[in-house]
């Protein structure tokens, strides 16, 4: 009896296998390496300015959501990002009128920027999760 | 608190107060808490501190023991972690290093396809009506203010260390503090700010997303209070299990 | 005063202590281990335990707390078990009378020696417990009873010494129920902390008291026969009598603490007592595990019984084995008592990130000189009492 169950289940999952796999491929996006060239920085933009800490990932906006560098190079962003940081009215007043991420962050391009705060402000927690990561993939490498 | 209360709280309460089911309505006082604001669909709830109300023998709906009956609403998804607040509270109020009177901590839910919600909570002192700390106190080094309701080590001289309260206290919001040889906590900035004529508290003050509101819940007008009173609002505390009877409210407006 | 002094320390008649090299050198080591304790505990006191000791915010009750509650305990226990004999007039329970009077008392002294180390402001007890006393508080319930009781101890002993039976008695059943309530505040300080539920509720202080019976039965075989074996005496057949009536009444005593533990955990694992059902995982199948199968479980009370219910109490030696590794485990039990109870955070089951599973401690060098020093004290005080006592006998009246 168990013997069969066991030739049983292990039949039935080499048949499942492959079409496992199959369904893995045709998520497509997960295989595609990451080009900075294309997709812009890797690594995330942290702003701790004016006030802590605020994350920014090139690689949901553009590999992700399909935008390119143009999107938002230069006109709402320099490229350098600690510019924007010095900028006066880098605020979040100035975001709900249309600035900076507001231009998409308006509730019908992208969500709004007057919700879901934590998407964005990860926080002095977050940063430092985010840090202690880097460090600890800096020592793997 | 008996029947007759509860008959006379009914009798007394708004038109809306008959839509809660008398179930849930006496589920919710044994927790401490007295129904004072409107029912919605199951969730949109305002609770209110009501032990000490009743221990002081005039229990009134919508009503506080203490006036200024000292209380903080946290508009908990607004925030974001600047931890601009603990910053403050640091600054005002001398903390050491080792300890903290109020802290951030960081809640997730999970979403659909693997995603999450990032929640951040801020904890501090619950100045609780019916303080297990404060119980606990052998020498009474600490007590809840008569007036105001705040929790505070009052005379500090007194306190042996025995540390009772700090594990009576269901928030963690007590620490012992090596240079004054006294337990140490929140007391909303009463003896750097509010003693000295300021209306709230440091963290209140430096919270750039509006998410810490201090104020009198005994006041109508105040900020508190109409948070505490709005329609659709959903109101926790935390740790109601305790029996605490906590004063610092947690509202998703 | 020598005439009232005479009284109270027999000069001649009972048992006369060995005057050995060894003996003599174990009282001093005893006595160097009982001051580095003591140099320990007020270097903790004076730098602040911040910098001293392993208690933190999550768990500000170390294994001071723990040897504290192991000691008063054992007090407690012995007076109950002296009490048996010389207030309830069990004559079984006669000839470990006096020696369990004696010995509540050095426990409890060693109760207090530790915890004064404990308590970070100590010092200012003494104005504080009477200035700023609170009635609502257990604590404070607790230490006022236990000062009474070892104040009443003290009298109880010196008119025991001093022959008279009827006010010792009268004494006796005064200290009896200033013990017992104390022990069950110091369970109450425990079990009435609403927020902290693998104390909470009604057990604790019920628990304690029994725990005290069992360690006061325990203690006293411990105590006797060492004192025989170190002094070299022959013990009469009425002090094994006693002994054998102590061993039975030990046997049932850790049967019910069996049923106390079974049914603890058992509720403990079925419900699902926010805090309580973590704290006993922990002690079951996580960090405390060593502590609890081992510890409590197998030393402090599955191979006492065996061994005492195998010889059914009468061999000297199993006796002394069983009674030793009983006191092993129930250090452990208050150990695990006092830690679990601290070790699941408050906020727990709220879906936090980057907030501990469980609270960590483990005590550092100065808490373990503190509780070596507190063993050694007491060690030192029980041999210096046989000495002075003459083998606590109690004369037959």
């Amino acid at each position: 009896m168990r013997i069969w169950l066991g030739v049983w289940t292990l039949a039935v999952a080499l048949l499942i296998h492959p079409l496992s796999n199959a369904a893995d491929k045709g998520g497509g996006k997960a295989a595609e390496p990451y080009d900075e060239d294309t997709y812009g920085p890797e690594a995330p933009v942290v702003w701790v300015k004016p006030v802590r800490s605020v994350i920014f990932e090139h690689r949901v906006h553009t590999m992700d959501a399909g935008l390119d560098c143009a999107s938002c190079h230069d006109d709402l962003f320099e490229m350098s990002s600690g510019e924007v940081a010095e900028k006066d009215d880098f605020t979040m007043a100035a975001i709900y009128q249309g600035k900076y991420c507001g231009s998409c962050h308006d509730g019908s391009t992208a969500y709004n920027a007057n919700t879901r705060c934590t998407t964005c402000h990860i926080g002095v927690r977050g940063h430092q999760r985010l840090e202690r990561a880097q460090a600890e993939k800096g020592r793997a490498k | 608190m008996n029947d007759k209360d509860v008959q006379r709280r009914e009798e007394l309460g708004p038109d809306r107060r008959q839509e809660i089911s008398s179930l849930e309505r006496r589920a919710l006082l044994k927790l401490g808490f007295a129904i004072s604001g409107v029912f919605l669909g199951g969730s949109v709830l305002s609770l209110v501190s009501v032990r000490k109300a009743d221990a002081a023998g005039a229990p009134v709906i919508g009503g506080y023991p203490y006036n200024p009956h000292y209380t903080m609403v946290i508009r908990e998804r607004h925030c974001i972690d600047c931890e601009l607040c603990k910053e403050a509270c640091v600054k005002t109020n001398g903390v050491p290093a080792y300890g903290y009177r109020t802290t951030i901590l960081e809640k997730r839910r999970a979403l659909e396809e693997g995603k999450f919600e990032t929640t951040f909570m801020p904890v501090l002192c619950n100045h609780c009506n019916n303080p297990p700390c404060v119980r606990v106190c052998p020498t009474t080094a600490t007590w809840k203010d008569k007036t105001t309701g705040i929790v505070g080590i009052y005379r500090p001289s007194l306190c042996i260390g025995c540390k009772t309260c700090m594990t009576a206290c269901p928030y963690n919001a007590r620490y012992f503090n090596e240079e004054r040889r006294a337990i140490d906590k929140c007391d909303f900035c009463f003896a750097s700010r509010l003693s000295k004529g300021e209306k709230t508290t440091a963290c209140a003050a430096a919270c750039p997303a509006d998410v810490r509101v201090f104020g009198n819940l005994a006041d109508h007008g105040d900020r508190v209070y109409r948070l505490l009173h709005a329609p659709e609002t959903l109101i926790w505390v935390l740790r109601p299990e305790t029996g605490a009877v906590p004063n610092v409210f947690y509202v998703n407006t | 005063m020598n005439t009232h002094l005479a009284g109270i320390f027999p000069r001649s008649g009972g048992l006369e202590a060995r005057r050995s090299t060894t003996l003599t050198l174990t009282m001093a080591l005893l006595a160097l281990l009982a001051v580095a304790g003591i140099v320990a505990g007020i270097h903790s006191l004076v730098a602040g335990h911040e910098h001293t000791f392993g208690v933190s915010r999550g768990v500000p009750w170390g294994i001071l707390i723990a040897t504290y509650v192991f000691f008063v305990v054992i007090s407690t226990g012995l007076c109950i078990v002296s009490s048996i004999g010389h207030v309830f007039g069990f004559k079984e329970f006669m000839p470990i009378a006096k020696r369990a009077v004696f010995l509540s008392i050095v426990n409890i002294s060693t109760g207090f020696l530790v915890i004064a180390f404990e308590i970070e402001s100590s010092w200012r007890m003494v104005v504080g417990n009477v200035v700023g006393a609170n009635l609502t508080s257990n604590i404070w319930w607790m230490g006022t009873l236990y000062g009474f009781y070892l104040v009443l101890m003290v009298v109880e002993f010196v008119m025991l010494q001093k022959g008279r039976h009827g006010l010792a008695s009268a004494c006796g059943l005064a200290v009896l129920l200033t013990g017992i309530a104390a022990n069950s505040n110091l369970g109450a300080v425990f079990g009435l902390l609403n927020g902290q539920w693998f104390w909470q509720g009604p057990y604790m202080p019920i628990y304690f008291v029994t725990s005290a019976a069992t360690s006061g039965a325990v203690a006293i075989i411990f105590y006797t026969v060492l004192a025989y074996k170190v002094n070299g005496w022959q013990m009469s057949e009425a002090m094994k009598q006693s002994l054998g009536s102590v061993a039975r009444l030990a046997v049932l005593m850790l049967a019910i603490i069996v049923f106390f533990t079974f049914w603890r955990t058992v509720a403990g694992v079925t419900g699902s007592a926010p805090g309580r059902h973590e704290a006993l995982l922990a002690l079951l199948n996580g960090p405390y595990r060593f502590n609890f199968w081992a510890g409590e479980v197998l030393l402090g009370l599955v191979l006492p019984l065996v061994l005492l219910l195998a010889t059914r109490g009468r061999n000297i030696n199993v006796l002394f084995v069983a009674t030793l590794i009983a006191m092993v485990g129930m250090f452990f039990m208050r150990y695990d008592l006092v830690i679990l109870g601290q070790l699941v955070p408050p906020y727990h089951g709220m879906g936090l990130v980057d907030y501990p599973e469980f609270y960590s401690y483990s005590p550092t060098l100065h808490e373990q000189l503190v509780v070596v020093g507190g063993a050694a004290f007491c060690g030192l005080f029980f041999l210096l009492g046989e000495r002075f006592f003459r083998g606590h006998l109690v004369d037959s009246h």
